[in-house]
């Protein structure tokens, strides 16, 4: 590792400040478990790291009548194991529940879980000059990309890896951006942005920007939600693919629904075509292949991804099949 | 190239350590190289393995993936505070009769693990432990033997 | 037979000090003015180095040495490698080497050497690599020995005239790492002329010649301490690491050490050789096997390594599982430039057993037998193979024999499938499995195996008696995690007629132990074993004759038991520090060749699975697995589960879910990551039932048979057979990743509708 200055910050806005650079490579780091790894790849060469892991306005799990507000600095085990979100957004506790491992889990936040880099082989080598880093090749594409994605990947079909973002995007979760400047609040699923928008980055924080807290309103009475994760090992592996599901019932019909893939595509992915299948549908008439079916409406394979049309499919019929059941 | 460096105080097993640290020091490379901690283990240098797994207010962590100047006051625990070789703490006492380990390398993190399981969980099911010790990885796989140690460990504790 | 210490489960001899940290692995060594080593590795992966400018990385601050082709000693690691090479084979192979104040300062030097590069040719495919025209990686071409190794009994073209039914199906398996969680770390220091160095190592006397020849000195000048290891499955007997930090020391003036990262691990570390095996079986409509032909291509990537001993063990489970008078195995072993194959767990076994395996349960499903009965009817029994010996009566009879005509010391063959699948109710499977709907469905599949036995290469062993009346066993074998450090001293104390715990003792280093080879081919607790017993006895002999002198007494009329030499008939007594007293220190010393001239050694075992493949996700659940071992005697039965446990769990990775990949386009090396090599985690492992048949073998010591490899053999059979049972389609290409499995299922599907 190449020298570097770790700055410690009492508040967001010095964070912020910090963070803003003049130049100086720098980056923001939390439990620092993804971006440790780049870092000592040599695929990030910060010359000063501000440290955000001291910040107290950035803890805590608030519970309210109108919903959830959690710091960004809180971290995946405390998700996993509060019991109100164990009980009112299961998905969310669920997704937490998945991530790597129970040492990543105690230090691994969920700002820094939203904002993780892609675990892309092609980006993650210092031997491929792609797209990501400023080159002009998608190695993937034409290379190994079993992983990669099979929506929304054009000039890079990387595959964003946060588990916790295709929780929350069902949970219909609002996030706050905060800078020395300003502070806004805007739905988790504008915060990502796929490479069509800016191939070097996932997400849209402008520099200095910080995410400070995710909001989750309170769902509607008689809602339930789940996330279900494939992988090809039960311990410590990102997704294949994944799906979240809220839906919400007016007595035996489906009111409201809200179905998000991950690992499937550059960003948390909406599956719009499978939220209008479900919504309208008495629970008995729920077609769970047509939900399957539409959860990959217009997904594309790449050489060695072909299984993963199926398997989201599989796993979107699965998720809503498995929360049906839950209210029998 | 010189890096930059500041003077800090760590919480190591109950003791206050005042040192000079570089700012890129992971809390595992101060542990081994600074401190003569040699019993958290690098097995991967990338919180993919356990081995280097030390305990951070109680709960297990990759020391590798922490760098030692986001420590503060937290305390640490590592293998070193356990029991020696002559007097082994119930833990270690039970992966001794099981026989939870083969070439030991992944040893120390499986036993803070499973410190902190059974701290907060006196008696663990076999999935408890087993979603307890998934950020341990054991490629000689004795894992057989490490569920039936972390049951006896239970059970020694239990009985004081 | 009842026995005080053998078949008893002691405690692990080197466990304590692995509980409590207090343990020393090479990585933990420190020494005074150490320097840390880093090494510039290969961008290509085909490249001749025309020059190397490192002068600005030698200027800077805290660098003390810098290593390259052209001033490095230019005797060979091993017949293809030299220690730095004016020639690179594979992205990642060795290019320089720099010794630094600090482990960064020297990464940070090695981006100021510059590297003037002759890109050439590469070829990664084996395929292509046997052509004539392809790129030669090494001179004399990529088929190593020009030709392949061809092995037959019998004759094979009326084996299959004979035969009413041909079946020949194609497998590949994947290249996959040993990845030991302790990576390789060498450190070297110079006293004088005089090397010391300390490396994870399964054999310091291999190791002492190999750095010896490597950098040009005298065999007594190199002393290696193998510290306590953190296992290597066989994969950590290269000593490049450790001739390079040997150089960087000389030059530097001061001790240096090497670690290398866990990427590097993976990309210069050894692999499971890749294959491509055809088996072609030719059977009687009654179920006799007429003729086995299998054919093997096999990767060792760009260099040799074990690649030669490895093509030959891929071989042997078709020359010699099933009874057979017409078999022919011809094994192809390439160069390539992809990362170089090496020593893992049993060699090529799994890659063979898997083919024939899986071959064997097409060829009973087509003659409409069950897989289990078939099996029961073709294994090859205690008699051996029909023929004739060739090995002349006075030779040791090879563990991996080809010819017909010797029987097995021992061959417990029949009991591991009888026992097997009674635990795992093979009867019962169809029964209990009938009538599966949803997306979660059961099978049950079985695969059995052959392998060496113990007897290795010559070896020493020394017990002595010390002064004090304390006892030493004293080898230069290693005990690389697998427990012959326990195993030994038990047979020692029960021969000796002490406790387990009276017998201290030292492996490891080079100066004080007698030569033993590399603990290697489950040959060591057998072989180094055997010569630690017969030290044992001669001192056993000594100690009574001292005592009979003292005590007045014949000789024949005394015993040890507890420690104690007394009278069998009476009362008087003398401990062994009282007759050390007496004779000062013993030291017998035994040398023996293992193995023997009338019989074969073979280990054998039967592996059953039943597992749960997920339709949805393509993730296979492994419910239960019985692993049913012929090892003879067990020494330690709980030291045995471990490793029978322990070596079925590290080949699921081989069989679901482990395989090492390189960008087709560069040869790099894309998922070289605990995270990305996905071996199992605890949350893997399965439900195991071990079983050990009942067998004493006649020639190993106390009984004893090989175990250290054979429980790697016959996951992936047992694995791919129980998916195919739950969901009807075969896994051709290891490993069997949900993507496969959902591929197949969906060719199934389409095939179904068409």
């Amino acid at each position: 590792m190449k020298p570097l200055e770790v700055i410690n910050p009492s508040t967001v806005q010095e964070a912020s400040q910090l963070a803003q650079s003049n130049g100086t490579p720098t980056n923001l780091i939390a439990g620092g478990t993804d971006l440790l790894d780049e870092i000592k790849e040599g695929v990030v060469r910060p010359d000063k790291l501000v440290n955000l892991v001291s910040l107290t306005e950035m803890q805590g799990i608030n519970v309210k009548p109108s919903g959830l507000d959690i710091g960004a600095g809180t971290t995946l085990a405390e998700l996993a194991s509060h019991s109100d979100i164990i009980r009112d957004y299961a998905a969310l506790a669920q997704a937490a529940e998945s991530v790597a491992t129970p040492q990543i889990r105690n230090v691994g936040t969920l700002g820094g879980n939203l904002c993780q880099r892609p675990r892309c082989w092609y980006y993650r080598s210092i031997s491929f000059l792609c797209r990501k880093k400023g080159g002009t090749t998608c190695f993937a594409a034409l290379g190994e990309n079993k992983y990669h994605a099979i929506l929304g990947g054009s000039d890079c079909v990387i595959v964003h890896p946060s588990d916790l973002a295709v929780a929350l995007i069902s949970l219909d979760a609002s996030i706050t951006l905060s800078s020395a400047a300003s502070t806004r609040t805007m739905p988790v699923e504008k915060f990502f942005a796929g490479p069509d928008v800016n191939i070097m980055a996932e997400n849209v924080l402008t520099p200095g920007e910080i995410v400070t807290s995710v909001s989750i309103p309170a769902l509607p009475a008689n809602s339930k939600s789940i996330y279900l994760k494939a992988k090809e090992r039960q311990g410590m592996d990102f997704a294949t693919s994944s799906v979240a599901v809220a839906l919400t019932l007016a007595g035996d019909v489906v009111s409201s629904a809200r179905v998000t893939i991950g690992g499937v595509a550059p960003i948390p992915w909406r599956a719009t075509a499978a939220e209008s299948v479900l919504v309208g549908k008495a629970v008995g008439n729920v077609d769970l292949k047509e939900v399957g079916e539409a959860a990959v409406h217009r997904a594309k394979a790449l050489e060695h991804n072909g299984y993963k049309i199926r398997l989201t499919s599989g796993l979107a019929s699965r998720a809503v099949e498995t929360l049906l059941s839950q209210w029998r | 190239m010189v890096g930059v460096r500041s003077h800090v105080t760590l919480n190591v097993n109950q003791a206050p350590l005042d040192i000079e640290i570089d700012h890129r020091w992971t809390l595992l490379h101060v542990l081994r190289d600074e401190l003569g901690l040699t019993g958290a283990k690098r097995g991967c240098d990338r919180g993919e393995c356990g081995a280097c797994t030390v305990l951070l207010d109680g709960k297990p962590i990759c020391s590798c993936q922490m760098l030692a100047m986001q420590v503060g006051d937290r305390q640490v625990t590592t293998i070193e505070s356990l029991g020696d070789s002559s007097n082994l703490n119930p833990i270690q006492q039970a992966f001794l009769d099981k026989d939870g380990g083969q070439c030991g390398f992944c040893t120390p993190g499986f036993l803070l693990s499973t410190k902190a399981l059974l701290d907060s969980n006196a008696n663990p099911s076999e999935w408890d432990i087993r979603n307890g010790l998934a950020g341990n990885l054991c490629r000689c796989n004795a894992y057989g033997r490490i569920i039936e140690s972390v049951k006896e460990a239970a059970r020694l504790i239990a009985e004081g | 037979m009842a026995y005080n210490v053998v078949g008893k489960s002691v405690p692990r001899y080197d466990l304590p000090e692995k509980l409590t940290g207090e343990s020393k692995y090479a990585g933990d060594i420190k020494l005074p003015g150490m320097l840390h080593a880093k090494v510039l590795r290969s961008p290509h992966p085909h490249a001749r180095i025309l020059s190397i400018d490192a002068s600005a990385a030698e200027a800077l601050t805290g660098v003390h040495a810098v290593l390259t082709p052209f001033n490095t000693p230019t005797g060979r690691v091993a017949p293809d490698l030299a220690i730095l090479d004016t020639t690179v084979r594979f992205v990642g192979d060795e290019v320089a080497a720099v010794a630094a104040d600090s482990e960064d300062a020297a990464q940070e030097a090695l981006a100021s050497i510059k590297v003037e590069y002759e890109v050439l040719p590469f070829v990664t495919d084996p395929r292509e690599a046997i052509k004539s025209y392809a790129t030669a990686i090494h001179s004399g071409g990529n088929l190593i020995g020009g030709e392949p190794l061809i092995l037959s009994r019998g004759n094979i073209e009326e084996g299959f005239a004979e035969a009413d039914l041909v079946v020949e199906e194609s497998f590949t398996t994947p290249a996959h790492a040993g990845a030991a969680l302790e990576p390789r770390v060498a450190v070297a220091s110079w006293d004088g002329d005089r090397l010391t160095v300390w490396k994870s190592s399964r054999g310091v006397h291999a190791d002492k010649l190999s750095l010896a020849s490597a950098l040009q000195i005298g065999q007594e000048n190199v002393h290696v301490i193998g510290p306590t290891m953190g296992a290597g499955y066989g994969n950590k007997d290269e000593t490049r690491l450790a001739a390079i930090v040997s150089a960087l020391a000389k030059s530097a003036g001061r001790p240096v050490r090497l670690e290398l990262t866990r990427e590097e691990e993976f990309v210069a570390g050894r692999k499971r050789h890749s294959t491509e095996t055809t088996v072609k079986v030719g059977v009687k409509n009654d179920g006799t096997v007429t003729a086995i032909h299998t054919i093997t291509l096999m990767d060792t990537g760009a260099y040799l390594s074990s690649g030669p001993g490895v093509v030959r063990r891929a071989g042997q489970g078709a020359l010699y599982l099933y009874r057979c008078a017409n078999v022919q195995y011809d094994g192809y072993l390439t160069y390539t430039n992809q990362p170089s194959g090496g020593s893992y767990r049993a060699l090529g076994a799994p890659q063979g057993h898997f083919a024939l395996e899986s071959t064997m349960e097409k060829v009973a499903e087509a003659l409409g037998m069950d897989s289990l009965e078939f099996r029961l009817k073709n294994h090859v029994g205690p008699e051996g193979q029909p023929g004739e010996r060739i090995t002349p009566a006075d030779q040791i009879i090879d563990t991996q024999p080809v010819e017909g005509g010797v029987p097995f010391s021992s061959n417990g063959l029949q009991q591991c499938l009888e026992l097997g699948s009674e635990a795992i109710d093979w009867q019962g499977r169809h029964e209990r499995n009938a009538n599966q709907s949803g997306s979660r469905l059961r099978g049950v599949g079985m695969g059995m195996f052959i392998y060496r036995g113990g007897p290795g290469t010559p070896t020493n062993a020394w017990m002595t008696l010390n002064a004090d009346g304390t006892l030493q066993v004293t080898a230069g074998t290693m005990d690389v995690g697998e427990g012959n450090s326990t195993a030994i001293p038990q047979m020692v104390a029960e021969e000796l007629g002490v406790a387990y715990e009276d017998v201290k003792v030292l492996f490891g280093d080079s100066d004080i132990t007698p030569e033993a080879p590399i603990t290697s081919g489950s040959t060591a607790t057998f072989s180094t074993g055997q010569a630690a017993l017969n030290a044992t006895k001669e001192l056993k002999s000594k100690i009574l004759a001292a005592a009979s002198e003292s005590m007045g007494m014949p000789a024949n009329n005394l015993e040890i038991a507890n420690g104690v030499v007394k009278a069998k008939d009476g009362i008087a007594s003398m401990t062994l520090a009282e007759v050390a007293a007496i004779t000062g220190q013993i030291r017998t010393e035994a040398s023996l060749t293992p193995g023997s001239t009338d019989f074969i050694v073979n280990s054998f075992g039967a592996h059953f699975a039943e597992v749960e493949v997920d339709t949805v996700t393509g993730n296979v659940d492994v419910l239960h697995y019985v692993a049913a071992h012929d090892s003879g005697n067990v020494i330690n039965p709980q030291l045995a589960t471990n490793q029978v446990e322990g070596g079925v769990s590290q080949m699921l990775g081989f069989a679901l879910t482990e395989q090492m990949l390189t960008d087709p386009g560069s040869g790099v090396t894309l998922n070289g990551s605990f995270l990305e090599h996905k071996g199992a985690t605890i949350q893997e492992f399965p439900n195991i039932d071990v079983i050990f048949a009942d067998v004493y073998d006649p020639v190993g010591p106390f009984g004893m048979k090989a175990l250290g490899e054979p429980p790697n053999i016959g996951v992936a059979p047992a694995i791919i057979n129980a998916i195919y049972d739950a969901i009807g389609v075969r896994i051709h290409d290891l490993p069997a990743t949900p993507d496969k499995i959902l591929d197949a299922l969906d060719r199934k599907e389409r095939e179904g509708r068409a």
